[in-house]
């Protein structure tokens, strides 16, 4: 007995000895000597490998030697929540990709870009906090496009997408009389981004069409989430549930499964982030049936598109080599080849002055992006409600239990009008 | 008749009790997109892709996971093992009133839940510069499971006699020399109760390693299994065979120990 | 009597050795050598961070927030109008009891099914023992793929005729004894072991009495097996509730606390949730603290009870 455990034992230190000293940690470049080392926090999804952060950092650090880049990668889909555990426990990183920067500013935890430093942004002033800007603008995100499955809309008998709410209510009824879940959702840990979308399709064509400014108005106290607009909309997103069109089961599948649902047509409806598009174009993923695009329709069939700029890296205002982080982040968010990448890895479209994706993007890519650009002239792009970040945003905290009352919505746990007041309960805990 | 029947119902309803394992084992094993569609089949034709995409990641997770979660445990459980076994026997053999305060203030440490004092840990290490170390990390362990080590060890060094000692004593025995060459190798069953429970659970350990080792050190084994949900989504053959790799150490640890262990659970663990 | 074995000599309790006044340099020495470094890691890394998570408590600390302040009882008063908080207690409550329950019932009838000797059994015991053995990030994986929608256990429900099987993780009525059934299939082999362990050590001689003395399978199991497995049942039982109690790594990686608000949301999530990522610590400190006074009150009351049961024997 003794001797196994002895064994055991040193084979285990011997192992570990050996191991110990060849491998150290996973990051992507070793911090050489006379390096300035930054560390960057990065996420990994299917399209977002660790080889694709890789090659992206790669091709900033061949450009400036000095600077050597230790990868961190946030153990959860909710960056933000990590990065704020990170903080908590001491190990803030220097610069961040894609985080949610309310919070983390106010403290004073985030260094402020320069105008000078944001001169080829195209809306360098989108998600201020206080007026100051501490992400990059880096793309627009419609949240959400509806994508749709083809041959399920012709089994149904659609012959074309809807043009208004009332419209899509009765092609949904349709699919449901085939036996086809009209909406595919998700929940479960990311319930955020499984289905927000869905409701910021609601949010954006009844609320924010019918009041842009709603959100700030909240912040000033001149609206409640219990008032008549956001309640009705929330009565929208429980119709959908009560109504059959919305598989509640769906709730337990996380991002991933939801996607993998609709792309084995387990659904008609899918409304997401034009992310989605990158899944739609791989031809990993692709599924067999063709996928059609359209915009959340309002009541009246107006035009309202849903979108947030934003989604960039930030840099701690802590971060020992600031310069160097700053001329990284910058660098990084402007390579032409990082913003080629970022089109077909995640579907973003680059708000940068004078930038134009690739010819060879893939047909979702480029469905989804002349509608955002037909829109755009149109003026009819709304914030995405839930997405928006800084002061067009909620306040820090109150998105999560956002997120969480939407489940409440779908199963029918409470009624619109009480999550109205659960939010403002919670918006008043948070302030 | 009863006597034929018992080892049918017994493995029927382990096999039942075992149909979650079953299929980690055949999807390990099984290629990626039959794996949604029939979770249950068997893998034929069998593949080790999944297998080899695990084990030759780029950035070696699996690997450095391994190495780090093989160092923290291994470190814990030693440390653990010399300095509980020492405590549990002077607090088996000290008779002041003392002694059964300590005893007592050790054994409430059984059920704090690692919750309550995470946040103030990490303030801790901190202050010690030890936050994001595999040294913070093993020293938290080995505070945080002191209590367990304590409780068997007292139990066990109670039931072997105080007399050979005595006779040690009187034959000029030193006190380190007493209890490593005397009382050290009678309490085996102990040790073994308590490197296999504690090498199981720091081993498995999720949100400590999460939090304490952050993400510059690299993941421990569990840790790296939470993150590369995140990448391997939609791939399950993927994500089995990596929880597959993950278990296989502490289960051939368990296997290979486990006679013993089930000694040390009734000698000591029982005693209470 | 066999049974001594497994118990500890009653003369343990008396000293063994007359008490001899000894001068105190020794005995210093002796906890130096002995004790201390044991006792020193523990209070660094136990006790420092309870009194700091008691002090926290008393504050209004947020690293986001506006300046700290002491706050005194505030946070414990608003804990107890707070419905979140209700909530989470009452989702720890029903998950605690079903983990002391179900592992114990179903462990002790495997056990009874498993008091065999021969490889199979032997083997038998292994297979049901491997899920304690697993990572707590392991089950949680596999079960949520297993109990999805369109996991394997709802293809079967749907191969045998429901159409429309429950949402298990995704319906709030089911999703908190999802999670419970979950945690009880881990934990399940460690109350078998405890119990075979302590079946084993029944002399098979009582049995034999008592068979002789005309006793039935029922009886036999009523007034020997039972009784003498009362340190096992008490072994059981206060891990089991400690289980339940910490459970936290299941809820983070199977519901991350829903569907909805809360549905699943144990004391333990809420703790860390309030404090990580809501970032109100002082808050957070003051429900870490509370938890583990309800922690401690709910072992040392089940300990009393199963104790004094066992002394009665």
């Amino acid at each position: 007995m003794k001797r196994i455990i002895a064994l055991g034992a040193s084979a285990m230190l011997a192992f570990a000895a050996m191991t110990g000293c060849s491998v150290k940690d996973d990051s992507g470049g070793g911090g050489g000597k006379g390096k300035k080392q930054i560390t960057f926090l990065v996420f990994e999804t299917p399209n977002m490998t660790p080889q694709v952060w890789d090659a992206a950092i790669k091709r900033v650090t061949d450009r400036y030697p000095d600077i050597s880049v230790k990868k961190l990668v946030s153990p959860t889909q909710d960056r933000t929540a990590y990065a704020k555990q990170l903080l908590t426990s001491g190990q803030f990183p220097d610069v961040m990709v894609a985080i949610s920067p309310a919070g983390f500013a106010e403290s004073g935890n985030l260094y402020a870009w320069q105008p000078n430093e944001l001169k080829d942004f195209t809306y360098p002033n989108n998600g201020a906090v206080n007026g100051k800007i501490y992400q990059l603008p880096a793309n627009t995100q419609t949240i959400p496009v509806v994508y749709y499955n083809k041959s399920l809309f012709a089994k149904a008998g659609i012959a074309s997408p809807p043009k208004t709410y009332a419209e899509m209510m009765s092609d949904a009824d349709k699919l449901k009389a085939k036996g086809i879940t009209p909406f595919v959702v998700g929940g479960g840990k990311d319930i955020h981004d499984a289905l927000g979308p869905t409701f910021a399709g609601i949010l954006g064509t009844d609320l924010y069409a019918k009041n842009p400014d709603w959100m700030h108005d909240r912040r000033a106290g001149k609206v409640k989430f219990a008032g008549p607009d956001y309640v009705k909309a929330a009565g929208k997103l429980a119709d959908l549930a009560s109504k059959g069109y919305i598989d509640k089961r769906m709730l337990s599948q996380d991002y991933a499964a939801t996607q993998s649902a609709f792309l084995a047509g387990k659904g008609a409806m899918y409304a997401m982030g034009n992310w989605f598009a990158a899944a739609a174009d791989d031809p990993k993923s692709k599924p067999p049936f063709d996928i059609g695009q359209f915009f959340w329709p309002s009541d009246d069939g107006k035009p309202v598109v849903p979108a947030f700029t934003g989604g960039g890296l930030l840099v701690s205002s802590h971060a020992k080599n600031l310069e160097a982080a700053k001329k990284f982040a910058l660098a990084y968010q402007l390579d032409k080849t990082n913003l080629d990448a970022s089109t077909k890895n995640d579907g973003l479209f680059p708000a940068i002055k004078g930038y134009t994706p690739p010819a060879n993007s893939g047909p979702a890519f480029r469905t989804g992006y002349d509608l955002f650009k037909q829109a755009e002239t149109q003026h009819a792009v709304v914030p995405a409600f839930g997405f928006e970040a800084g002061d067009d945003g909620m306040l820090p905290g109150v998105v999560d239990k956002w997120s969480t009352s939407m489940g409440d919505l779908v199963t029918g746990r409470k009624s619109a009008a009480d999550v109205g007041k659960f939010l403002d309960s919670e918006w008043q805990k948070a302030s | 008749m009863r006597r034929s029947i018992r080892p049918l119902v017994a493995t029927a309803v382990a096999a039942i009790f075992f149909v979650p394992l079953y299929v980690v084992c055949v999807n390990v094993i099984k290629p990626g997109p039959k794996i949604a569609k029939s979770p249950a089949s068997l893998p034929i034709p069998p593949t080790l892709h999944n297998i080899t995409a695990v084990l030759t990641r780029p950035d070696r997770l699996f690997w450095v996971s391994l190495t780090n979660s093989i160092v923290v445990t291994a470190l814990s459980i030693i440390i653990l093992t010399v300095l509980s076994s020492m405590l549990g026997h002077y607090l088996a053999r000290g008779k002041s009133r003392w002694g059964r305060w300590l005893t007592l203030l050790l054994l409430c440490g059984l059920m704090i839940p690692p919750q309550v004092i995470l946040i103030p840990i990490t303030q801790v290490l901190r202050f010690a510069h030890l936050m994001t170390t595999i040294q913070g990390l093993v020293l938290f362990n080995v505070g945080y499971y002191v209590p367990f080590g304590v409780f068997v060890f007292t139990g066990f060094t109670r039931s072997i006699p105080v007399e050979l000692e005595e006779a040690a004593a009187m034959d000029g025995a030193g006190r380190f020399q007493i209890f490593w060459r005397i009382v050290f190798p009678l309490l085996r069953p102990a040790t073994a109760s308590v490197l296999i429970f504690l090498g199981v659970w720091i081993w498995n350990d999720f949100i400590d390693p999460l939090v304490i080792l952050g993400p510059g050190q690299g993941t421990t084994i569990t840790t790296g299994i939470y993150r590369a949900i995140g990448q391997y989504q939609a791939d399950f053959g993927t994500v089995f065979a990596l929880m597959f790799l993950a278990t296989l150490p502490v289960l051939i640890f368990y296997l290979a120990l486990q006679k013993h262990f089930v000694k040390g659970l009734t000698g000591g663990a029982t005693k209470g | 009597m066999a049974v001594d074995v497994a118990r500890p000599p009653t003369r343990t309790g008396s000293p063994a050795v007359p008490r001899r006044r000894r001068p105190v340099w020794p005995r210093v020495w002796h906890f130096l050598s002995f004790g201390a470094p044991g006792v020193l890691v523990y209070v660094c890394f136990v006790l420092a961070p309870i009194a700091v998570s008691v002090g926290y408590s008393l504050t209004n600390y947020n690293p986001f927030g506006p300046k700290t302040r002491f706050v005194g009882l505030s946070n414990y008063k608003q804990l107890f109008t707070d419905s979140e908080f209700l909530t989470s207690l009452k989702v720890t409550t029903i998950l605690t009891l079903i983990v002391v329950i179900v592992p114990n019932v179903f462990g002790l009838a495997v056990a009874l099914l498993l008091d065999r000797r021969g490889w199979l059994y032997n083997a038998l015991r292994s297979v049901f023992f491997t899920p304690v053995v697993l990572s707590s990030v392991v089950v949680s994986i596999i079960w949520t793929r297993l109990l999805a929608d369109d996991g394997l256990i709802n293809q079967a429900l749907r191969g045998v005729g429901f159409s429309h099987p429950p949402g298990w993780l995704s319906d709030p009525s089911y999703a908190l004894y999802s999670v419970g059934a979950i945690l009880s299939w881990q934990m399940l082999g460690f109350c078998v072991v405890v119990y075979l362990a302590g079946l084993q050590g029944i002399p098979q001689e009582l049995h034999e009495a008592a068979e002789i003395d005309g006793a039935g399978p029922m009886e036999r199991f009523r007034k020997i097996t039972w009784p003498l497995l009362a340190p096992a049942l008490t072994i059981n039982t206060i891990v089991m509730l400690i289980t339940g109690f910490k459970a936290f790594d299941h809820i983070q990686v199977i519901t991350n606390g829903g569907p909805g608000t809360g549905t699943t949301a144990t004391i333990a999530f809420n703790v860390l949730q309030t404090g990580f990522n809501a970032n109100r610590e002082g808050y957070a400190s003051a429900m870490a603290i509370v938890m583990l006074v309800i922690v401690a009150v709910a072992a040392a009351v089940a300990l009393r009870i199963l104790q004094k049961r066992e002394v009665s024997m």
